[in-house]
């Protein structure tokens, strides 16, 4: 809302500067989110000439100055500002002189008199820059030239941001009214002449009173439509709108003055001597003042005659009735329509307008007939005319409701101890009924004011009005209570520390994606949680998995030289089960060029491989007893065929882990030829996460372990898994660890067989193994192996 | 040889050996009067052998005579030569020669995101000040993210969320959350108060991405309701909260301001860090720079979710992550969190 402190002083008398009238706004919670000043609020100011200039005797950053006054007067002042040079024409304020508030004397800087001084843009309130130096002028000006007379009056436009439950604050009269009881001065209310008026004015049929409860009008005959009067225009341009002609800007102008949106129709495009009321018929078409042609369902209120609609009702007036340059006779309508139906037809045909944002955050219904007269009263003075009566349908006034507290809820509310006698006054000013003669006491807010409702909300007045600074820190007080964070987040949080610990970076990323990426990456669009009302293409769903985005992050790194990449990211993905929505927690990350922890100047690059990346993963996982890794049957689209793992929780399948498919990689825009990657989800894991219960400690051995070297040739075709399998659980009557340092295939075992060679360690938790129980375990082992896997002895 | 002139020639092959041992210039020196001292044909045995030549009397002065001697030329032996080998190692040592200024060899380098430790700082700075974590959805009906929270349809507050609407086969109208409040009145509407919990996370806005808006951004929520709970109580705790997070001299101001959910509602301000309140550019001149927004539970809040108003009392707030973040890292443009440029992670 534009507020223009020159209109606002013709409802109350403020002696504030600019900037103390927007810390007035700050206080009572209006954000002033600019001050634009205009014209000169200065007196006693003329154009002078530098004609010399020299140093200060006693400052080495001063300066003795010499103008030139014309008519042969000179004047010595001293001067700081950088920009000083003979020869410029500046604004000279001379002892006596006025800037703003402050009124010139004599100074004496460091030891010199100054009879005056060489002003700034600042100093003379044209600007609010705190830029240093003077203000230097066009030289053509006249010597002498009272510099007000080359900038306008002084004003100021504020910008204010207006909340939504402030509705009565969107015109000069509210936050006139709000400035009244904020700084205990009376309202003036703008004087009209109560013209009664002649005549007729056309009937008025409210079919639906619920969506407007008060209608108003009058007939004016006989205007004669003019550009309208200088101030008008003004202040509307100063409003931000374009002047029309007098009967479009006086209702406009007593909407920004009295936050009445009106309405003008022309007379003679209303059929008939009634105004009708009603919602619209469904499909009704309907063409507006800007030319938007809607078609209506029956919830849209219209105003028309018995006809056709004439408006769509508190938003916009239509084609067919507008006013006319030579339009002769009109009828203004000064109405309440009810907000929420106003917002929601506003939103559905998407049209906005300024009489739409009043109404739809509520107007004040006990303005209607006031403003009515305001408008008549201009209409009258510029154009001329006949008013008629006013028709005023208003079958049940509107009344708010009666507040009953005391002054100690008010306290107890804000933690204050507000006196009740400033409370008294407080809410005196801002009610239409106030009784404090009990102890309890009964306020009753003004038409205008229909947020204030119960003790709450005049709590918030009481604060507003006695300074929000009157609310004390509080006394600590002790709260006890005690419950873990939710698991997911534990877990994500510690998934995200070990990966920082080992390389990784964390990215954050938009949560959506496009149909096409859902696609890349196997994912059905159907299963996926789309946005309706998406910004971008490409952005119309929440994502189903973290990849995308992360394989987008390795593009963008890349393509900027980082070339170096471990990233992840922990958040939740989405998706439909059943129709709903499912949120969980997931993990995923991205590996590629060299490790990111780069090798020493000196030593090779090291580049991760698939083992590498499953060594993150056991690192991340192996405190999960459920989880699992098995070679992938089917990998995922994205992801390389034969290199790829799924991960498993009590053999249920929470993610992958391995190669990106080159294809993924191309659609991608990645350059680099091998990226790995890891996914998975959380949930399975939470079951077996407590932050309360460990794993129970082993003791560590007491005795040295025999060790000795096994190296069996076997198939090609038998994984490395079968041969652990077989080391695991045969059954031996003491402990085995074993290390796999050697896997060979080539010339020296047969063709189709390779050589495998681990270290195993035997060992007894009571004693040192003697030499013949070693070598039996170890015969069992080989017998093991030979039996189940076919391996010989090497 | 009699007894005196044994002892005679003890003390002086004690003297002169010792005199030699100290003297010795490196190990093989020492290991030469070893030899010429204790070795099979060295001074002391030599001299040793007149013992044979002794009476018994004799030899139980003579004998441990000789022994004392062999211990102190011991004894000096092994002294010089750990003199030696001490002095060596020294001399090893200072040979070395590394440039200690060269670069570290880097270690596992992996940061956190800027915003996970921002959010990490508050959400712990909370845990202290004896607040609870709780989560709620981010793809929420319209009830717990608008309506309960007194954000009534068709009202020009609810407009002002760019609200993204979700597709999918849920009988309700479904958004993704606009605000971390609805954990309020997800919250509330299953425990009865006393109540105290933060809800940091994500949020969504249909806000185009510029250098200060971004369709998904966090903020973290806090509530308290309790018995004579009131806005003493918001001051106190956002003060301790602020005080946590920019120092202990930090003063915060309420600021009258609007949220249909809480009533009394205030802005809160801080005290510019950056020029201690004098006005600068990052607080537009105005010495104070805008934090959050805060205020008393809306009553109708409460009994929407089944909490009497007429006994029990709260307070809310709700912060953005990034804009403190911003702040404190010293960054202009939120894009720059979601861009993910590695030369920005590893800053910190």
């Amino acid at each position: 809302m534009k507020i223009l402190y020159s209109w606002l002083k013709d409802f109350i008398d403020l002696d504030l500067t600019p900037e103390e009238l927007a810390q007035q706004f700050t206080e009572l919670g209006i954000e002033v989110a600019s001050i634009e000043k205009k014209g000169a609020d200065f007196e006693g100011v003329n154009v002078a000439q530098i004609i010399h200039i020299e140093d200060h005797p006693n400052s080495d950053h001063l300066h003795l100055v010499d103008l030139d006054l014309g008519e042969g007067k000179t004047q010595r002042v001293v001067c700081g500002a950088p920009n000083v040079a003979v020869g410029q024409k500046v604004p000279l304020a001379r002892v006596g002189a006025r800037l703003g508030k402050m009124v010139l004397t004599p100074a004496k800087i460091r030891g010199v008199a100054s009879e005056g001084m060489i002003c700034s843009s600042d100093e003379l309130g044209l600007t609010n820059t705190r830029a240093r130096g003077i203000l230097v002028l066009d030289e053509n000006i006249p010597l002498g030239t009272d510099v007000r007379s080359l900038y306008g009056k002084a004003d100021a436009l504020f910008e204010l941001e207006i909340t939504s439950n402030r509705p009565d604050l969107l015109s000069h009269l509210g936050v006139a009214r709000e400035l009244s009881a904020k700084l205990n001065l009376p309202v003036k209310m703008p004087v009209i002449q109560d013209v009664k008026g002649e005549g007729e004015c056309l009937k008025i049929d409210v079919r639906d009173s619920a969506a407007c409860p008060r209608y108003s009008g009058r007939l004016i005959r006989g205007v004669k439509n003019a550009p309208s009067a200088e101030f008008i225009q003004e202040r509307l341009a100063a409003m931000g709108l374009n002047p029309k002609n007098a009967l479009v800007d006086i209702t406009n102008y007593v909407m920004f003055e009295l936050g009445q949106p009106m309405h003008a129709f022309d007379r003679n495009e209303i059929a008939g001597d009634t105004i009708v009321v009603r919602r619209a018929q469904k499909d009704e078409k309907f063409t507006l003042l800007d030319g938007k042609e809607l078609t209506l369902d029956e919830n849209a209120l219209m105003i028309g005659d018995e006809q056709k609609a004439t408006a769509l009702a508190g938003i916009m007036g239509g084609q067919n009735s507008g006013i006319q340059e030579n339009t002769t006779d009109i009828f203004i309508e000064s109405a309440y329509f009810d907000a929420p139906l106003t917002n929601k037809t506003s939103k559905k045909y998407n049209v906005t307008s300024d009489s739409a944002q009043r109404f739809e955050r509520g107007a004040d219904i006990g303005m209607a007939v006031f403003a009515l007269q305001r408008a008549t009263d201009l209409f009258l003075q510029s154009c001329g005319g006949q008013a008629s009566v006013i028709s005023d349908q208003y079958p049940t006034p509107y009344a708010n409701p009666v507040v009953r507290f005391t002054p100690q809820q008010i306290n107890h509310i804000l933690g204050t101890e507000i006196e009740a006698e400033k409370l008294k006054e407080i809410f005196a000013r801002l009610a239409l009924h106030f009784d404090a003669s009990g102890p309890e006491w009964t306020f009753q807010a003004p038409t205008h004011r229909r947020d204030l409702n119960h003790r709450w909300d005049l709590a918030e007045e009481a604060a507003r009005f006695a300074g929000f600074d009157c609310i004390p820190t509080g006394a600590s007080r002790a709260f006890v209570g005690f419950c873990d964070n939710p698991k997911g987040v534990d877990l994500l949080e510690l998934f995200a520390e070990q990966l920082a610990g080992l390389g990784f970076f964390e990215c954050k990323n938009i949560d959506f994606l496009g149909e096409k990426e859902l696609q890349n990456f196997g994912f059905n669009p159907k299963n996926a949680v789309k946005i309706k009302n998406a910004m971008a293409k490409g952005w119309d769903f929440l994502r189903p998995t973290l990849l995308p985005a992360l394989l987008k992050n390795v593009e963008f790194n890349t393509r900027r030289g980082n070339n170096d990449l471990a990233l992840f990211e922990t958040t939740r993905t989405f998706s439909l089960t059943k129709g709903f929505p499912t949120e969980t927690y997931t993990i995923a990350g991205v590996l590629c060029g060299q490790l990111t922890a780069k090798p020493f100047f000196k030593d090779p690059a090291q580049k991760p491989d698939f083992f590498f990346l499953k060594g993150v993963m056991t690192q991340l996982l192996q405190g999960f007893e459920s989880v699992s890794f098995a070679p992938c049957k089917e990998a995922p689209v994205y992801m390389h065929p034969k290199i790829c793992m799924d991960i498993l929780s009590n053999g249920k399948k929470i993610g992958v882990f391995g190669a990106v498919h080159p294809l993924t990689l191309k659609t991608s825009g990645i350059k680099t030829a091998e990226v790995w990657a890891f996914e998975f989800g959380i949930k399975q894991l939470e079951k077996s996460f407590s932050a309360q219960s460990f794993k129970p400690a082993q003791p560590a051995a007491q005795f040295p372990p025999s060790l000795r070297d096994l190296s069996v040739v076997l198939d090609k075709a038998v994984s490395y898994a079968q041969v652990q399998e077989v080391l695991q659980k045969t059954a031996l009557p003491v402990q085995l660890h074993f290390d796999l340092i050697d896997l060979y295939e080539g010339e020296h075992v047969a063709q189709g067989k390779k050589s495998i060679t681990f270290t195993l360690a035997f060992s007894a938790p009571d004693r040192t193994l003697k030499d013949h129980e070693t070598d039996a375990a170890f015969q069992t082992l080989v017998q093991a192996l030979h039996n189940s896997l076919g391996a010989e002895l090497r | 040889m009699t007894l005196q002139e044994f002892q005679t020639l003890c003390s002086a092959l004690e003297q002169e050996y010792t005199a030699k041992i100290s003297a010795a210039a490196d190990l093989a020196a020492v290991e030469e009067l070893r030899v010429a001292a204790l070795g099979r044909k060295g001074a002391l045995t030599e001299l040793l052998k007149n013992l044979k030549d002794f009476s018994i009397e004799e030899k139980k002065t003579a004998g441990p005579l000789g022994n004392t001697l062999k211990a102190a030329l011991t004894a000096a032996l092994e002294t010089k030569t750990a003199d030696l080998a001490a002095k060596a190692l020294n001399e090893e040592l200072n040979r070395v020669d590394l440039d200690l200024t060269l670069p570290a060899r880097p270690v596992a380098q992996g940061r956190r995101h800027p915003l996970s430790i921002a959010q990490k700082r508050m959400t712990d700075i909370l845990s202290k000040l004896g607040f609870t974590w709780a989560e709620g959805p981010w793809v929420e009906d319209e009830k717990h993210n608008f309506d309960m929270l007194n954000i009534p349809k068709h009202h020009p507050a609810r407009d002002a969320q760019d609200t993204f609407f979700a597709e999918t086969g849920s009988p309700l109208s479904l958004v993704l959350r606009t605000h971390t409040s609805n954990v309020q009145s997800r919250f509330m509407e299953k425990h009865q108060p006393p109540i105290r919990i933060m809800a940091p996370g994500r949020v969504f806005r249909n806000d185009s991405l510029d250098a200060t808006h971004s369709p998904v951004f966090h903020q973290i929520e806090g509530l308290y309701v309790d018995k004579n709970v009131s806005m003493a109580d918001l001051k106190r705790d956002l003060t301790a909260f602020m005080k946590g997070l920019l120092g202990d001299k930090t003063e915060i101001r309420f600021r009258p301001s609007f949220f249909p959910f809480t009533e009394p509602s205030a802005e809160v301000d801080v005290k510019c860090v950056f020029c201690g309140g004098k006005g600068c550019n990052i607080c537009k001149g105005t010495g104070w720079i805008e934090m959050l927004g805060s205020g008393v539970v809306n009553p109708q809040v409460l009994k929407n979710c089944g909490i009497d108003p007429e006994v029990y009392s709260g307070y809310a707030f709700g912060m953005g992550v990034e804009r403190l973040a911003m702040m404190m890292m010293n960054i202009n443009d939120i894009r720059t969190f979601y861009e993910n440029d590695l030369r920005i992670l590893n800053q910190f």
